[in-house]
């Protein structure tokens, strides 16, 4: 009974550390492209007053109950993603097999931001939403490759197992690996929703989409929804490629710290590298970045594929 | 001046072919003009002439070819005014159409979309006509609207 | 937490995060690029343009309104969340500017909306608008920046005023 309720506070503490660091990283976001267009831009702490604002709104319009608690959908989502996701090496509901699980995970969130969308009845929400799940179904399959050859090189399908393998070198040190991060990171970039993929959230094409009808504390959840995204898949692409952050492993309290640390500094190190790329690029059409994803990041991720199939049964 | 040549009648007026026109030859007029090289049809323009009491609608083309402007003037009573549509030779004229009948109240045959345009919810003679006194118009309507009225106490 | 504690959090987050609904359709739209992009970075305080009125706290208003667009005017405040704030940019909002004369320009837009601050001038210039923002800025932490209030509060008079501009007082555009 102790260990279940010291589980329940573990969980619930990681889940508020994981969107405090997302919250914070959409302030740094801002703040890096804003110096790229060589300008001040906000204070770094500037999504926590945005959030805080949107929350203390006075009047929050609601358009029926789906699109109420879409929003609590697909903030479950991604909370539960965040949850199957090791962070600085520590696992908290992760079990053999759980690569799949985080993958059919990683979809339900999108899922619930699109019924939302749905549901405010907005043309423009409508048009986002099909090209959000068009660029979904885009950036999955160079995705799925790419841990399907982590998989296969690692012979697990435990992400937990695949960072404790990753110890004695991170997978990007080994070259067909290079070119599934290379291939993970543009995929990355359609998750995040940046540049050059941003087609979905337009705001000058299509009035940001599926967002056109979220106002009020509606709009807040839709920002917590957001900073969670950023967590939840930088964090899985330092667990595939960079060994989860995990630099230390005798289990000391200064382990964990380290840990973590090390784990904050590269998903920032990845987030800023996909805000660089936000930066300088303009937007893709929808069906410009379906071509990207399937036929040069696919044709990529196989090739990366057939290396690793090679490497292990030779 | 190429235009006047292939009408046969007109003028030159700062260098642009000035060519007089009744209400019923405009539209052959127009015609004419466009298989001989006028292809842009540029704009279609009234001027309010009430000393006169006539309005005069100037359709506006330009060639290409020629490297030349032609205008085509119609003078129509300015009781009643009605005149041909012109939209079956350039599409475009449907609007410009659309355009001086809600701001002269000419009357366009064979325009079918003659409905409010610019202007919300007009029911006063149309504004661009010289004997419509705009600023009794803004005075009457806009400056009689009145003030919010706030009540003494400052804790709302 | 009392209530009026509650409202000062409330009102330090606003301050510090405008969000700005830009309605450009008369002039003026061109002296808003400076402001957003590198030489004046109005996102230094936490304001950005926003892409829809639902997302919006501010709705800056540049230029002469016509009785047309004054119509998407309204619907547009309607459809922001409160608390909502106006700025009126140029001097057309504040008396018919060069439009005092005009058969379809609206004069006095403080008759139909709440507005928070005006910025006058034809036309201002970009340090007018930052200026007006800070003074928003101002006036909210002051809790003097009520218009929201006021429309809720004398909802009928401004109703009255819409539809007088509309043409339905005058008696000939009823069914509208």
């Amino acid at each position: 009974m102790v260990d279940f309720l010291i589980k329940i506070a573990v969980i619930a503490l990681y889940t508020t550390i994981a969107m405090l660091v997302g919250i914070l990283f959409m302030g740094i976001g801002r703040k890096i492209v804003a110096r790229v267009h060589n300008r001040v831009g906000p204070p770094v702490y500037q999504g926590f007053i945005d959030i805080a604002k949107l929350l203390t709104k006075k009047t929050n319009i609601s358009h029926g109950w789906i699109y109420d608690l879409a929003l609590l959908f697909s903030l479950t989502g991604i909370i539960l993603t965040i949850l199957f996701l090791p962070i600085g090496g520590v696992k908290l509901l992760g079990t053999e097999g759980d690569a799949f699980l985080v993958l059919y995970l990683l979809a339900i969130p999108a899922l619930g931001f699109a019924l939302g969308a749905g549901a405010s009845g907005n043309p423009n929400a409508a048009i986002g939403v099909m090209r959000a799940l068009v660029m979904m179904l885009s950036y999955e399959l160079p995705f799925v490759i790419t841990m399907i050859a982590l998989m296969i090189y690692y012979d697990t399908s435990s992400i937990a197992q695949i960072v404790e393998l990753q110890r004695a070198r991170w997978a990007i040190m080994i070259p067909p690996f290079m070119l599934a991060a290379a291939v993970a990171d543009m995929a990355l970039q359609g998750m995040l929703m940046e540049a050059p993929f941003d087609i979905p959230t337009a705001p000058h094409e299509i009035a940001s989409g599926p967002m056109a009808e979220f106002g009020g504390k509606h709009l807040g959840s839709l920002m917590l929804y957001k900073a969670g995204t950023i967590v939840a898949y930088t964090t899985l692409f330092v667990d595939l490629f960079l060994g989860g952050g995990v630099v230390m492993h005798d289990g000391s309290i200064l382990s964990y710290i380290v840990n973590f640390a090390v784990w904050f500094l590269l998903i920032l190190l990845i987030f800023t590298l996909s805000l660089l790329i936000n930066a300088s690029f303009p937007r893709f059409r929808i069906e410009q970045a379906f071509k990207f994803y399937w036929k040069y990041e696919a044709l990529l991720a196989f090739i990366s594929l057939i290396w690793v199939y090679l490497m292990v049964i030779s | 001046m190429k235009a006047i040549e292939i009408i046969g009648k007109g003028e030159e007026m700062h260098g642009r072919a000035y060519i007089p026109s009744g209400r019923e030859e405009a539209g052959t007029i127009i015609k004419k003009l466009k298989e001989n090289g006028f292809a842009h049809f540029v704009m279609l323009s009234c001027v309010d002439w009430i000393d006169k009491n006539e309005f005069e609608l100037v359709y506006h083309m330009w060639s290409y070819e020629h490297k030349e402007h032609a205008m085509i003037s119609v003078r129509l009573p300015r009781d009643n005014p009605s005149m041909f549509s012109m939209h079956e030779l350039f599409p475009q004229i449907e609007t410009y159409e659309r355009e001086i009948h809600e701001m002269y109240g000419i009357d366009f045959e064979g325009n079918s979309r003659l409905t409010p345009f610019l202007l919300e919810g007009w029911h006063d003679t149309p504004p661009m006509r010289k004997d419509f006194d705009s600023k009794k118009f803004a005075e009457d309507v806009f400056d009689s609207i009145p003030e919010i009225k706030e009540e003494e106490d400052e804790g709302i | 937490m009392r209530y009026e504690e509650w409202n000062k959090i409330s009102r330090i987050a606003s301050r510090k995060s405008l969000w700005m609904l830009h309605f450009c359709t008369g002039c003026g739209a061109v002296e808003l690029p400076p402001v957003m992009t590198s030489r004046y970075d109005m996102e230094r305080f936490g304001m950005g343009p926003m892409a829809t009125p639902r997302q919006a706290d501010v709705l800056l208003i540049t230029g002469y309104l016509t009785v047309k667009t004054l119509k998407r005017v309204v619907n547009v405040y309607e459809q922001m969340q409160s608390p909502k704030y106006v700025i009126s940019f140029g001097s057309c909002p504040i008396n018919g500017g060069m439009y005092w004369d005009s058969y379809n320009t609206v004069k006095r837009l403080d008759r139909y909306l709440p507005v928070d601050v005006y910025v006058g001038g034809c036309m201002p210039r970009p340090e007018g608008v930052m200026n007006a923002f800070l003074e928003l800025m101002k006036l909210i932490d002051e809790g003097k920046a009520r218009g929201w209030e006021k429309y809720q509060k004398y909802y009928e008079q401004y109703k009255r005023n819409q539809k007088m501009a509309f043409g339905f007082e005058r008696g000939k555009n009823e069914g509208d």
